[in-house]
């Protein structure tokens, strides 16, 4: 059972606290009394104690950042545990107002707080209706397809209107390159926005010291002040990494490396299903009111995309070879009996993948409208959490920026995603005449521990054979 | 229960070597190998310190400025922003167990205060607290700065009382992050510079405030034995100009 860590109350009179360094890592032991962080409040620095045994899960709020007491900012348990709920969490309110005044510094930890003063959330698989009992670990967010949006903050004061982080869980993290490093230069490279990545430490055990930071850090200053007979004409423009385009490097970056991705590329004839679809445009626009009361949308017709028409194929599939709709779970390989179909979703900062859940028992219509709901309030940030995680397949279309054909990167712990091209006449051989076609693309990447070429290739034939005949969908 | 204050003068020493003494007494105390709290008085070399709050604009001095002055500079595990310790300053460290008295931060900052608030009054100074702005004040000028660490209740950094410091130190810095703060002395307040008298008066003052302000029974001892040496370990090499090696890392 995960334990929450909170900024503990150093004194009656504490009201926040700014955690000046994590001593425990995500994924390190703790015993009870190990010193997990240290925290400063006023001229003091205290040391926050481990009051439960286990694995340092996570860490909600990173170092700098200013945190209220008995708000929680690590989660200890086992190394399964799903740490849930909480998300990463800036708790930098302090640091930006007072900044300016000087004589208001003592009090003011200073800008290190800013940095993570974003709201974020968690991501946990939705506690679905008929899912296994078992819940998954969090499915590890952010991937070539996911993104975690921000979800309105409860209060609505915090959010400055962006912001996640994943809660990887412990395994994913050495993934992430640690620079040993100082608080102070921590702080000073935070300030400066110079990256502790590529600094050669002087303490010890390469460790980073403010001192290695001062050729960096005059740097900063002058450009602070430029010489008013040259104007300050920088050629680049640094724009510190947010949350969510770490979370994205990181996870990518994971993907592609340890996952041995393999590529499957098919051609659709897609005639018939365009004929389908143009016949059903017709209808609904000739006949608005009865595709209004059929949508069963609140009186909103709902056009049925080729997008949604390869949603409903993909999971119809899925339902014909299993072995392509699981998870892979590092010690295991999860078969999912439930098929839920992550779409990729373009947003304003990134990508997010909602999931259309049961999507091989919806209706064409059904998909329809939901893709349309999910994909509206991806963009406005307004997904819960159990709406884009748990999925069980993903798929990515960029036919609607012309794209011929692509390879997506697979968001695990999905074991494939398919790239879904362009729609575009093609001249093709068809009954013995070189004729005009609708043709589209498609490419599988698939996770060889979980899927094989053959089952791979399988799965695309049934999906082909799907769209070429898409009574099949209907059926 | 004890209730002495074991105040031992170690005289002129060097940061590094002061710091660990620190670190090894804060963990005997918490081992329960010392039972009484100890406040340590000393005067450093010159020194800059960079405490867990510093700001990267704190200390635009360069490394070649602190070294042709010969400031040695460490990054210390202390809360608050960047401080000078030197000659004619009155340095204190309080190793105390606040489970013994509160445990309770704030408290202890506030009694660190009034301690030196006491022994101030003791040498003739109104001086007082600014909210906000931990520390000891007089006139809106800064007498003396303020930073601790805890480690399980046990106290350990802790006071600067500039005594007849030569003030000058202070421009190398933005001293606690305080713009504009204008830096004094003792000497300075009461315009007095006898060396030896005042030193020796602002010492019986500040070991009677501080004994006051905590409850304690002062007890001016020779070094016992458990901290007559003080315990090297890791890199702790004393003084040396610009220390930026010196890893902060606190006890194991």
């Amino acid at each position: 059972m995960p334990t929450n860590v909170v900024m503990e109350a150093l004194s009656p009179t504490m009201e926040e606290g700014r955690l000046v360094e994590w001593k425990k890592q995500e994924g390190d032991a703790v015993a009870v009394g190990d010193v997990l962080a240290e925290v400063e409040t006023d001229k003091a620095v205290m040391e926050l104690v481990a009051r439960a045994a286990g694995t340092l899960l996570k860490h909600i709020v990173e170092a700098g950042a200013t945190v209220p007491v008995s708000e929680p900012v690590a989660v200890i348990g086992s190394p399964g545990d799903d740490t849930g709920e909480g998300g990463k969490r800036g708790g930098g309110e302090a640091g930006a107002g007072q900044r300016g005044s000087g004589a208001s510094g003592e009090k003011d930890r200073g800008a290190a707080g800013q940095r993570d003063s974003k709201e974020s959330q968690g991501t946990q698989p939705s506690p679905g209706q008929s899912r296994p009992v078992s819940m998954p670990p969090a499915p590890p967010a952010g991937a070539a397809t996911e993104h975690r949006p921000s979800p309105e903050s409860p209060s609505g004061s915090k959010d400055n209107g962006v912001k996640s982080d994943s809660p990887a869980p412990a395994r994913d993290q050495q993934a992430e390159p640690r620079v040993k490093a100082s608080p102070l230069a921590r702080r000073i490279a935070a300030e400066r926005g110079v990256n502790l990545v590529g600094i050669t430490g002087s303490g010890p055990e390469g460790r980073v010291v403010a001192r290695d930071l001062e050729g960096v850090a005059a740097k900063a200053q002058s450009s602070t002040a430029p010489p008013p007979s040259r104007p300050a004409a920088q050629p680049y423009t640094d724009v510190p990494l947010s949350q969510i385009r770490k979370t994205i490097a990181r996870r990518l970056a994971q993907s592609i490396g340890p996952v041995p991705t393999f590529y499957l590329t098919t051609e659709v004839d897609m005639e018939r299903i365009w004929e389908a679809r143009q016949a059903q445009l017709a209808l609904s626009g000739a006949k608005g009111a009865v595709g209004k009361l059929e949508s069963g949308e609140g009186g909103r017709d709902v056009s049925v995309s080729f997008n949604d028409i390869t949603i409903k194929a993909v999971a119809l599939a899925l339902r014909q070879h299993p072995a392509c709709n699981a998870w892979w779970q590092d010690d295991r390989i999860r078969y999912w009996n439930e098929v839920h179909v992550s779409m990729a979703v373009a947003i304003e900062e990134g990508l997010i993948t909602p999931v259309i859940r049961h999507a091989d028992q919806k209706t064409l219509r059904e998909i329809a409208a939901e893709s349309r709901d999910l994909a509206g309030r991806a963009r406005e940030r307004r997904l819960k959490p159990e709406e884009y995680t748990g999925g069980t397949f993903s798929v990515s279309n960029l036919g609607m920026l012309d794209i011929d054909e692509f390879t997506a990167i697979i968001n695990p712990p999905e074991a494939a995603i398919l790239a879904v091209g362009r729609i575009g006449q093609k001249a093709v051989g068809h009954e013995d005449a070189v004729v005009l076609r609708r043709r589209m693309r498609l490419t599988m990447s698939c996770d060889h521990r979980v899927i094989d070429g053959a089952t791979g290739a399988q799965f695309l034939k049934t999906l082909k054979g799907m769209l070429e005949n898409p009574l099949t969908l209907v059926w | 229960m004890s209730t002495r204050l074991l105040v031992q003068d170690l005289g002129h020493r060097g940061y590094g070597e002061v710091l660990e003494l620190q670190r090894s007494l804060c963990r005997q105390r918490i081992a329960g190998q010392i039972t009484d709290d100890i406040l340590l008085l000393v005067e450093h070399e010159p020194v800059v310190t960079l405490g867990r709050g510093t700001r990267a604009g704190s200390l635009p001095s360069s490394p070649a400025e602190l070294e042709r002055r010969g400031v040695g500079v460490f990054e210390v595990e202390r809360g608050g922003d960047v401080t000078f310790h030197g000659p004619g300053q009155l340095v204190g460290y309080p190793i105390i167990d606040l489970r013994r008295h509160r445990e309770d931060l704030h408290w202890y900052l506030r009694r660190l205060e009034a301690g030196l608030v006491g022994a101030l009054r003791l040498l003739g100074i109104e001086a007082g607290t600014r909210s906000g702005l931990t520390g000891v004040w007089t006139g809106g000028r800064k007498l003396a700065s303020i930073g601790i660490h805890v480690k399980q209740w046990v106290t350990f950094h802790g006071f600067a009382l500039n005594v007849n410091t030569d003030l000058s130190y202070f421009d190398l810095m933005i001293p606690c992050g305080i713009r504009d703060v204008v830096m004094t002395s003792v000497s300075r307040e009461l315009g007095r510079d006898d060396q030896g008298g005042l030193w020796e008066e602002t010492r019986h003052a500040v070991i009677a405030g501080m004994a006051d302000a905590l409850q304690l029974q002062p007890v001016e001892e020779t070094p016992p034995q458990q901290f007559a040496k003080p315990v090297a370990f890791g890199e702790a090499t004393g003084f040396s100009p610009y220390h930026g090696r010196f890893d902060p890392t606190p006890l194991a």
